[in-house]
Protein backbone atom coordinates (compact mmCIF):
# COMPACT_ATOMS: atom_id res chain seq x y z
CA UNK A 1 0.00 0.00 0.00
CA UNK A 2 2.79 2.19 0.75
CA UNK A 3 4.32 1.51 -2.07
CA UNK A 4 1.37 3.20 -4.76
CA UNK A 5 1.45 6.06 -1.85
CA UNK A 6 5.43 6.43 -2.85
CA UNK A 7 4.43 6.33 -6.39
CA UNK A 8 1.51 8.81 -6.47
CA UNK A 9 3.94 11.06 -4.41
CA UNK A 10 6.72 11.18 -6.21
CA UNK A 11 4.16 11.13 -9.62
CA UNK A 12 2.43 14.08 -8.54
CA UNK A 13 6.16 16.03 -7.40
CA UNK A 14 7.64 14.78 -10.61
CA UNK A 15 4.25 16.51 -12.49
CA UNK A 16 4.67 19.83 -10.59
CA UNK A 17 8.36 19.95 -11.75
CA UNK A 18 7.65 18.88 -15.05
CA UNK A 19 4.74 22.09 -15.80
CA UNK A 20 6.69 24.18 -13.84
CA UNK A 21 10.11 23.78 -15.95
CA UNK A 22 7.45 24.00 -19.26
CA UNK A 23 5.92 27.43 -18.02
CA UNK A 24 9.42 28.98 -16.92
CA UNK A 25 10.83 27.58 -20.88
CA UNK A 26 7.29 29.14 -22.44
CA UNK A 27 7.79 32.22 -20.15
CA UNK A 28 11.30 32.79 -21.86
CA UNK A 29 10.41 32.10 -25.54
CA UNK A 30 7.26 34.38 -24.95
CA UNK A 31 9.15 36.69 -23.77
CA UNK A 32 12.70 36.08 -25.64
CA UNK A 33 15.18 35.65 -22.28
CA UNK A 34 17.05 32.47 -22.82
CA UNK A 35 18.76 31.37 -20.21
CA UNK A 36 22.31 32.41 -20.81
CA UNK A 37 20.81 35.80 -20.94
CA UNK A 38 22.87 36.72 -17.80
CA UNK A 39 26.33 35.66 -19.74
CA UNK A 40 25.41 37.78 -22.60
CA UNK A 41 24.98 40.72 -20.56
CA UNK A 42 28.28 40.08 -19.16
CA UNK A 43 29.96 40.25 -21.93
CA UNK A 44 27.94 42.84 -23.18
CA UNK A 45 28.26 44.80 -20.19
CA UNK A 46 32.27 43.80 -20.57
CA UNK A 47 32.84 45.67 -24.35
CA UNK A 48 30.56 48.39 -22.65
CA UNK A 49 32.42 49.12 -20.32
CA UNK A 50 36.11 48.62 -22.45
CA UNK A 51 34.28 51.35 -25.10
CA UNK A 52 33.88 53.46 -22.04
CA UNK A 53 36.98 53.94 -20.48
CA UNK A 54 38.02 54.30 -24.34
CA UNK A 55 35.68 57.19 -24.73
CA UNK A 56 37.07 58.56 -21.27
CA UNK A 57 40.58 58.49 -21.91
CA UNK A 58 39.03 59.93 -25.28
CA UNK A 59 37.49 62.95 -23.54
CA UNK A 60 40.40 63.59 -21.30
CA UNK A 61 42.89 63.80 -24.49
CA UNK A 62 40.47 66.19 -26.54
CA UNK A 63 39.63 67.96 -22.62
CA UNK A 64 43.57 68.69 -22.80
CA UNK A 65 43.79 69.46 -26.49
CA UNK A 66 41.43 72.11 -25.95
CA UNK A 67 42.83 73.63 -22.61
CA UNK A 68 46.40 73.81 -25.04
CA UNK A 69 44.02 76.06 -28.14
CA UNK A 70 42.68 77.70 -24.95
CA UNK A 71 45.98 78.63 -23.66
CA UNK A 72 47.38 79.26 -27.31
CA UNK A 73 44.61 81.89 -27.79
CA UNK A 74 44.72 83.65 -24.49
CA UNK A 75 48.69 84.08 -25.64
CA UNK A 76 48.34 84.83 -28.93
CA UNK A 77 45.83 87.30 -27.48
CA UNK A 78 48.44 88.37 -25.29
CA UNK A 79 50.82 88.99 -27.95
CA UNK A 80 48.10 91.00 -30.06
CA UNK A 81 47.30 93.19 -26.99
CA UNK A 82 51.39 93.93 -27.07
CA UNK A 83 51.53 94.54 -30.05
CA UNK A 84 48.57 97.00 -30.48
CA UNK A 85 49.95 98.80 -27.18
CA UNK A 86 53.26 99.39 -29.34
CA UNK A 87 52.19 100.63 -31.77
CA UNK A 88 49.52 102.70 -30.02
CA UNK A 89 52.70 104.17 -28.63
CA UNK A 90 54.75 104.61 -31.81
CA UNK A 91 51.32 105.80 -33.46
CA UNK A 92 50.91 108.61 -30.98
CA UNK A 93 47.76 107.91 -30.00
CA UNK A 94 49.01 106.72 -26.41
CA UNK A 95 49.77 109.84 -23.49
CA UNK A 96 53.81 109.20 -23.14
CA UNK A 97 56.11 110.59 -19.96
CA UNK A 98 59.72 111.02 -19.33
CA UNK A 99 62.14 113.36 -19.53
CA UNK A 100 62.76 116.20 -22.05
CA UNK A 101 62.62 119.89 -22.83
CA UNK A 102 60.13 122.46 -22.39
CA UNK A 103 60.42 125.29 -25.45
CA UNK A 104 57.89 128.23 -24.77
CA UNK A 105 58.09 130.73 -27.86
CA UNK A 106 56.63 134.17 -27.52
CA UNK A 107 55.82 137.31 -29.47
CA UNK A 108 57.53 140.65 -28.23
CA UNK A 109 54.56 142.61 -27.63
CA UNK A 110 54.70 146.00 -30.03
CA UNK A 111 55.70 144.34 -32.64
CA UNK A 112 53.11 143.76 -35.31
CA UNK A 113 56.20 142.74 -37.50
CA UNK A 114 57.72 140.65 -35.90
CA UNK A 115 55.11 137.62 -34.80
CA UNK A 116 55.74 133.79 -34.57
CA UNK A 117 54.98 132.19 -38.16
CA UNK A 118 53.88 128.47 -38.65
CA UNK A 119 57.31 128.11 -40.33
CA UNK A 120 59.16 129.37 -37.20
CA UNK A 121 57.23 126.47 -35.26
CA UNK A 122 58.41 124.13 -37.92
CA UNK A 123 62.12 124.95 -37.57
CA UNK A 124 61.52 124.59 -33.97
CA UNK A 125 59.92 120.83 -34.92
CA UNK A 126 62.39 120.12 -37.27
CA UNK A 127 65.00 120.62 -34.80
CA UNK A 128 63.70 118.82 -32.01
CA UNK A 129 63.03 116.22 -34.39
CA UNK A 130 66.74 116.02 -35.78
CA UNK A 131 67.87 115.59 -32.19
CA UNK A 132 65.68 113.22 -31.34
CA UNK A 133 62.86 113.82 -29.94
CA UNK A 134 60.34 110.66 -29.46
CA UNK A 135 57.10 112.60 -28.32
CA UNK A 136 56.10 116.64 -29.55
CA UNK A 137 53.56 118.49 -28.49
CA UNK A 138 52.67 122.48 -29.35
CA UNK A 139 49.60 123.70 -26.72
CA UNK A 140 48.54 120.08 -26.14
CA UNK A 141 48.25 119.09 -29.44
CA UNK A 142 50.31 116.25 -29.84
CA UNK A 143 52.17 116.23 -32.97
CA UNK A 144 51.53 112.76 -35.25
CA UNK A 145 52.74 111.56 -38.70
CA UNK A 146 49.83 113.23 -40.12
CA UNK A 147 49.59 116.41 -38.28
CA UNK A 148 50.38 119.77 -39.69
CA UNK A 149 51.24 123.08 -38.37
CA UNK A 150 50.26 125.81 -40.88
CA UNK A 151 48.87 129.61 -40.55
CA UNK A 152 45.26 129.68 -41.39
CA UNK A 153 43.86 133.47 -40.95
CA UNK A 154 45.23 135.03 -37.94
CA UNK A 155 46.20 131.79 -36.20
CA UNK A 156 48.78 128.72 -36.60
CA UNK A 157 46.93 125.48 -36.13
CA UNK A 158 47.96 122.30 -35.08
CA UNK A 159 45.85 119.39 -35.66
CA UNK A 160 43.34 121.40 -37.17
CA UNK A 161 43.15 123.04 -33.80
CA UNK A 162 43.68 126.33 -33.83
CA UNK A 163 47.13 127.43 -31.40
CA UNK A 164 47.93 130.70 -29.82
CA UNK A 165 50.72 132.61 -28.44
CA UNK A 166 52.70 131.75 -26.06
CA UNK A 167 53.50 128.24 -27.63
CA UNK A 168 54.79 125.76 -25.29
CA UNK A 169 56.56 122.82 -27.60
CA UNK A 170 57.05 119.42 -25.22
CA UNK A 171 59.33 117.40 -26.49
CA UNK A 172 60.57 113.99 -24.59
CA UNK A 173 64.19 112.67 -25.36
CA UNK A 174 67.48 113.82 -24.43
CA UNK A 175 67.48 116.83 -22.92
CA UNK A 176 70.53 117.84 -23.00
CA UNK A 177 71.05 117.02 -26.58
CA UNK A 178 67.76 118.75 -27.99
CA UNK A 179 68.54 122.18 -25.64
CA UNK A 180 72.42 122.12 -27.41
CA UNK A 181 70.40 121.25 -30.82
CA UNK A 182 68.09 124.26 -30.56
CA UNK A 183 70.62 126.78 -28.66
CA UNK A 184 73.75 126.29 -30.77
CA UNK A 185 75.71 129.23 -32.77
CA UNK A 186 73.47 130.37 -35.55
CA UNK A 187 71.05 127.67 -34.62
CA UNK A 188 66.94 128.18 -34.36
CA UNK A 189 66.94 130.02 -31.16
CA UNK A 190 69.85 132.83 -31.93
CA UNK A 191 68.08 133.33 -35.11
CA UNK A 192 64.11 134.09 -33.73
CA UNK A 193 65.81 135.96 -31.21
CA UNK A 194 67.22 137.77 -34.05
CA UNK A 195 64.13 138.44 -35.02
CA UNK A 196 62.31 139.86 -32.15
CA UNK A 197 60.92 136.72 -30.71
CA UNK A 198 61.21 135.66 -26.81
CA UNK A 199 62.36 131.92 -26.67
CA UNK A 200 63.42 129.84 -24.05
CA UNK A 201 64.42 126.49 -23.66
CA UNK A 202 64.04 124.50 -19.93
CA UNK A 203 64.97 121.04 -19.77
CA UNK A 204 62.49 119.26 -17.63
CA UNK A 205 62.69 115.66 -15.35
CA UNK A 206 59.20 114.75 -15.73
CA UNK A 207 56.97 115.70 -18.59
CA UNK A 208 53.93 114.12 -19.84
CA UNK A 209 52.55 114.56 -23.60
CA UNK A 210 48.50 114.04 -23.86
CA UNK A 211 48.11 110.98 -26.95
CA UNK A 212 46.42 112.50 -30.38
CA UNK A 213 42.75 113.22 -30.13
CA UNK A 214 41.48 113.22 -33.30
CA UNK A 215 39.77 110.91 -35.84
CA UNK A 216 42.37 108.15 -36.84
CA UNK A 217 40.16 106.35 -39.43
CA UNK A 218 42.01 106.80 -43.27
CA UNK A 219 38.82 107.59 -45.83
CA UNK A 220 41.71 107.03 -49.23
CA UNK A 221 43.82 105.29 -48.06
CA UNK A 222 44.23 101.65 -48.03
CA UNK A 223 46.45 98.51 -47.17
CA UNK A 224 48.03 97.68 -50.73
CA UNK B 1 1.32 -3.33 -11.30
CA UNK B 2 -2.14 -2.12 -13.27
CA UNK B 3 -3.25 -0.10 -10.01
CA UNK B 4 0.35 1.33 -10.05
CA UNK B 5 0.60 2.67 -13.45
CA UNK B 6 -2.93 4.28 -13.33
CA UNK B 7 -2.10 5.43 -9.31
CA UNK B 8 1.30 7.19 -11.61
CA UNK B 9 -0.88 8.66 -14.59
CA UNK B 10 -3.62 9.56 -12.20
CA UNK B 11 -0.29 11.52 -10.08
CA UNK B 12 1.14 13.05 -13.11
CA UNK B 13 -1.90 14.61 -14.17
CA UNK B 14 -2.16 16.16 -10.65
CA UNK B 15 0.84 17.54 -10.40
CA UNK B 16 0.42 19.05 -13.75
CA UNK B 17 -2.72 20.39 -12.87
CA UNK B 18 -1.03 21.81 -9.57
CA UNK B 19 1.46 23.13 -11.45
CA UNK B 20 -0.44 24.65 -13.93
CA UNK B 21 -2.38 26.38 -10.99
CA UNK B 22 -0.12 27.70 -8.67
CA UNK B 23 0.40 31.33 -9.60
CA UNK B 24 3.60 31.42 -8.97
CA UNK B 25 6.63 31.10 -11.47
CA UNK B 26 10.09 30.05 -10.83
CA UNK B 27 12.67 32.66 -12.04
CA UNK B 28 14.34 31.66 -15.02
CA UNK B 29 17.82 31.66 -13.56
CA UNK B 30 16.17 28.61 -11.72
CA UNK B 31 15.30 27.01 -15.14
CA UNK B 32 18.50 25.44 -15.05
CA UNK B 33 18.56 23.55 -11.48
CA UNK B 34 15.01 22.50 -11.88
CA UNK B 35 16.15 20.79 -15.01
CA UNK B 36 18.54 18.87 -14.19
CA UNK B 37 16.31 18.13 -11.10
CA UNK B 38 13.69 16.76 -13.56
CA UNK B 39 16.29 15.06 -15.24
CA UNK B 40 17.32 12.87 -11.78
CA UNK B 41 13.86 12.76 -11.25
CA UNK B 42 13.04 11.04 -14.30
CA UNK B 43 16.10 8.80 -13.90
CA UNK B 44 14.89 8.00 -10.17
CA UNK B 45 11.47 6.85 -11.75
CA UNK B 46 12.91 4.92 -14.31
CA UNK B 47 15.09 2.82 -11.83
CA UNK B 48 12.32 2.43 -9.80
CA UNK B 49 10.12 0.81 -12.72
CA UNK B 50 13.27 -1.07 -13.22
CA UNK B 51 13.51 -2.40 -10.16
CA UNK B 52 9.79 -3.58 -9.65
CA UNK B 53 10.53 -5.63 -13.28
CA UNK B 54 13.32 -7.14 -11.70
CA UNK B 55 11.32 -7.42 -8.69
CA UNK B 56 13.67 -6.04 -5.73
CA UNK B 57 11.48 -2.83 -5.42
CA UNK B 58 12.54 -1.01 -2.03
CA UNK B 59 9.84 1.32 -1.40
CA UNK B 60 12.43 3.78 0.83
CA UNK B 61 15.47 3.34 -1.30
CA UNK B 62 12.88 4.39 -4.47
CA UNK B 63 11.41 7.90 -2.12
CA UNK B 64 14.92 8.91 -0.77
CA UNK B 65 16.59 8.32 -4.10
CA UNK B 66 13.58 10.27 -6.29
CA UNK B 67 14.29 13.05 -4.04
CA UNK B 68 17.99 13.20 -2.74
CA UNK B 69 18.52 12.93 -6.45
CA UNK B 70 16.44 15.51 -7.34
CA UNK B 71 18.02 17.82 -4.89
CA UNK B 72 21.51 16.73 -4.99
CA UNK B 73 21.47 17.52 -8.80
CA UNK B 74 19.99 21.24 -8.66
CA UNK B 75 22.17 21.62 -6.03
CA UNK B 76 25.40 20.61 -7.78
CA UNK B 77 24.50 22.55 -10.65
CA UNK B 78 24.24 25.36 -8.53
CA UNK B 79 27.54 24.93 -7.24
CA UNK B 80 28.65 24.27 -10.77
CA UNK B 81 27.85 27.64 -11.57
CA UNK B 82 29.35 29.39 -8.63
CA UNK B 83 32.37 27.46 -9.33
CA UNK B 84 32.55 28.43 -12.84
CA UNK B 85 32.81 24.51 -13.91
CA UNK B 86 30.09 23.48 -16.15
CA UNK B 87 28.49 20.72 -13.58
CA UNK B 88 25.66 21.06 -14.99
CA UNK B 89 26.59 19.40 -18.73
CA UNK B 90 27.95 16.44 -16.29
CA UNK B 91 24.74 15.96 -14.56
CA UNK B 92 22.33 15.74 -17.98
CA UNK B 93 25.08 13.62 -19.58
CA UNK B 94 25.39 11.33 -16.44
CA UNK B 95 21.39 11.38 -15.71
CA UNK B 96 20.59 11.27 -20.08
CA UNK B 97 23.05 7.72 -19.71
CA UNK B 98 21.10 6.19 -17.19
CA UNK B 99 17.79 7.15 -18.00
CA UNK B 100 18.93 5.24 -21.38
CA UNK B 101 20.27 2.44 -19.94
CA UNK B 102 17.20 1.94 -17.74
CA UNK B 103 15.01 2.72 -20.71
CA UNK B 104 16.85 -0.37 -22.24
CA UNK B 105 16.74 -2.90 -19.42
CA UNK B 106 12.81 -2.02 -19.18
CA UNK B 107 12.10 -2.31 -23.05
CA UNK B 108 14.31 -5.97 -22.75
CA UNK B 109 12.15 -6.85 -19.83
CA UNK B 110 8.99 -5.96 -21.47
CA UNK B 111 10.36 -8.36 -24.27
CA UNK B 112 11.02 -11.00 -22.46
CA UNK B 113 7.35 -11.52 -21.55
Amino acid sequence: MSRYLSITAVALVLGVMVVQQFRITGYQSAHGTPADRAQELTVELKQLEKERADLAAEVEDLERKLAQARMGYSQAAEALRTEITKLRLLAGLEPVRGKGVEVVVVPRQGTGVFTVRDEDLLRIVNELRGAGAEALAINGQRLIATSEIRTSGAHITVNLIPVAAPYRILAIGNPEYMKNTLEMRGGVVETLREWGIDIAVFTREDLTIPGYQGKTSFEYARTS
Amino acid sequence: MRLGISLAILGLVAGAFIGLRVPLVLPAAYAKYLSVAILAALDSVFGGIRAAMEDHFDNTIFLTGFFSNAILAGTLAFIGERLGVELYTAAVVAFGVRIFQNLAIIRRHLLKK
